[in-house]
């Protein structure tokens, strides 16, 4: 059974550590925060010992990036949306690829899309129509960009997206302190127009040297269009792999790349199962290895943070004769 | 030494404690060892009335010789056969004296029929705390219907239902699957250690690399895709051009939708989205157009069945006059009729007026 990362212990701890100063240690039983927006009766319906201080300026714009595909940017994005909607914040969710969309798969609600961004742009619907609201949590929804079958125009796409996202931040009653876009994969069309908008990156790469050089490709593209604010997470992380030196570990990665690290994701076979149920990894419970370093992901993304210690497996201690007893 | 302590040469065996032990050659029961042990064993005892096992040893050390063993080689093989079936009689007595040893089984029960009692009264215990369980379990889930499963997969909104409960959050920073290490950084997790080991970035470091990728990766954000072969427009930077080759898919896209109108659909917040109305729009016309013809079409028909019953009504006018009249009225008729069918209008009153005037 895969086991949840921990959190340091409070002598390493620091300010932009894995766990948070120790002031916020202390237990607070802080306010629910009550808001007149669908996220105030999700908030009511939970209780959090402490919730993370919201850092920079609403809304805040975050694509979910990589280069090479299959690295887990849409896990990722729908993991880290889940948990931001149950932390209560207002959170949208955009699916960017135009044409193969698959966000809606991993949040469940795929027999729910009826109209994408495509229909916005031509009249059929509004944008509130287009958005669609997730029931468990209602603070979270969702865009499609288009439908497989439909095209958005090339000359469009990235102002296209600019104008979705203008648009949500002037709603009087509901504006989003998070969106998030789902990248698709490679520097081509759709990466253009999915940066578009953006102002901070949150780049997804695993620990093999495939993936590290479209992740410095993007990272340089990203630099250049201006956004400067590109943290990194690490994902598919084999503890045991790296152990016997088959695997880079992940302090390699940040050297190769150079890059704040927002989270390390172990490798964990629920992911698979979650994907198939359409139930994103972070609402299992009890929680889950790869669950557990999503929703700390989350909660530093919320508060501007980064990691500053990593795990590295050992051998296990050999227990005494004793240790039967509690020794 | 005699020739029977050296035939009865079997296993070097020096017994702990100093006893006396019969040894017993082919001939009979003679004592002439000088060093003789018993062992006194409870198997013999136990065995003392039904046979006497026989313990064949010699003291290890100045007992043995090996020319008395070259001796018993010579004539040992009768002797050889008798230890063999000693050795087989004397397992068979304490394999019997085991047996015997132990009591029987149903005394045994008879005498701990009290540990019985209990073992018979935990068991009955257990069966009814299994039993009581599933009853809860079965009031517990009688309570929360079907209507359950669907706030489970989220088709329903759990908040609004009395049935739940507020889900408690466990905070992802302390989590009791977790143990730490006390006074170091080791961490134990589901039987795995793990040491946590401080990231090296530094600042410097991360500049570094940024110089590095800004001298590597030059690139402008495309603005303006073209497929290949079109000419690039005066006013644009060819740095921000996107080729399309013409043959990709994205290169056989009409962008037919206007650009503002896009900016405007996009901005919407209130009211039917613009193609719905237009296209709402472009049906009533429609319908109306439709409408309209239908009426014109009605009207013709009337106007042709009031000619027929034109001529009884007219008696005022000769019947000579009728003909030129009536032909230049029915001219007159029709000509008002193309007329009315060519502006479309449908208007009864004008013809009644006209009607009115035969």
């Amino acid at each position: 059974m895969a086991a949840p990362l921990p959190s340091i212990p409070r002598a390493l701890s620091s300010p932009h550590s894995i766990l948070p100063s120790p002031v916020l240690l202390r237990p607070q039983s802080l306010p629910l925060h009550r808001r007149q927006t669908p996220g105030s009766a999700v908030s009511a319906a939970f209780q959090w010992n402490r919730k993370p201080q919201l850092a920079g300026e609403t809304p805040r714009v975050v694509v979910v990036t990589s280069g090479k595909g299959g690295v887990g940017k849409t896990t990722t994005t729908a993991n880290i949306g889940i948990s931001l909607a149950r932390f209560g914040f207002y959170v949208v969710a955009v699916d960017a690829d135009a044409g193969l969309r698959n966000l809606d798969l991993l949040l469940g609600l795929e027999n729910r899309v009826n109209y994408t961004a495509v229909e916005v742009l031509n009249g059929d619907c509004r944008l509130d129509q287009a958005l669609v609201r997730d029931r468990r949590y209602p603070s979270l929804e969702l865009l499609c960009i288009s439908k497989p079958r439909s095209k958005l125009p090339l000359g469009f796409g990235a102002k296209a997206l600019t104008w979705v996202v203008d648009a949500l931040r002037s709603r009087p009653s509901s504006a989003p302190q998070f969106v998030l876009i789902d990248c698709p994969a490679g520097i081509d069309a759709g990466f253009i127009t999915a940066i578009a908008p953006a102002n901070e990156a949150v780049l997804v790469t695993t620990p093999d040297i495939t993936a590290l050089r479209d992740a410095d490709r993007v990272t340089g593209l990203l630099e250049c269009d201006g956004i400067r604010d590109i943290k990194m997470i690490v994902n598919r992380v084999r503890t045991d792999l790296i152990r016997g030196e088959d695997m880079m570990s992940v302090l390699d990665v940040q050297e190769m790349l150079g890059l704040a690290l927002l989270g390390v994701i172990p490798e964990d076979s629920e992911v698979i199962k979650s994907t198939n149920r359409g139930y994103p990894l972070v609402l299992n419970k009890p929680p889950t290895v790869a669950g557990l370093a999503f929703e700390q992901a989350a909660w530093r993304l919320v508060e501007q943070d980064t990691m500053t210690a990593v795990m590295v497996e050992e051998e296990p201690k050999k227990k005494g004769f004793f240790s039967f007893f509690g020794g | 030494m005699t020739s029977t302590t050296k035939a009865f040469s079997f296993l070097p065996f020096q017994s702990i404690f100093p006893q006396v032990i019969s040894i017993r050659d082919v001939k009979g029961w003679n004592l002439k060892t000088p060093q003789s042990f018993r062992l006194g064993s409870r198997w013999l005892g136990h065995t003392r009335g039904e046979s006497r096992p026989l313990i064949l040893v010699r003291a290890s050390g100045d007992a043995l010789d090996s020319s008395g063993d070259s001796e018993r080689a010579g004539d040992g093989t009768p002797v050889e056969e008798e230890g063999n079936r000693l050795d087989l009689e004397r397992k068979l007595g304490s394999l019997r004296e085991m047996v015997n040893s132990l009591p029987p089984v149903v005394i045994v029960i008879k005498r701990n029929s009290g540990s019985k009692f209990a073992i018979a009264l935990c068991v009955a215990f257990a069966f009814l705390v299994i039993a009581t369980r599933q009853i809860m379990l079965k009031r517990k889930n009688h309570y929360q219907g079907s209507v359950a499963d669907l706030v489970r997969r989220g088709q329903l909104r759990s908040d609004r239902r009395g049935i739940s409960k507020p889900l408690k959050c466990d905070d992802p920073f302390h989590n009791p699957f977790i143990k730490f290490g006390k006074g170091d950084s080791r961490i134990e997790m589901f039987g795995k250690v793990y040491r946590l080991a401080p990231v090296t970035l530094t600042k410097e470091q991360q500049s570094v690399h940024q110089k590095r990728r800004s001298r590597a990766y030059q690139w402008k954000r495309p603005t303006i895709f073209l497929k290949e072969g079109d000419p690039i427009p005066p006013d644009v930077d060819p740095e921000t051009v996107r080729w399309i080759p013409a043959n990709h898919p994205f290169a056989t896209t009409a962008s037919d939708i206007d650009e503002d109108v896009a900016q405007h659909n996009v901005y919407q917040k209130h009211g039917v989205p613009f193609r719905v109305k237009a296209e709402h729009e472009a049906l009533q016309r429609k319908l109306e157009s439709l409408q309209s013809e239908q009426k014109l079409n009605e009207v013709a028909l009337d106007l042709n069945n009031i000619r027929d019953f034109e001529r009884p009504f007219k008696s005022s006018m000769k019947p000579q006059d009728l003909e030129p009249n009536s032909s230049a009225n029915q001219q007159n008729g029709h000509l008002t009729l193309k007329s009315d069918e060519e502006t479309g209008t449908s208007d009864s009153e004008s013809l009644s007026d006209e009607l009115k005037k035969y």
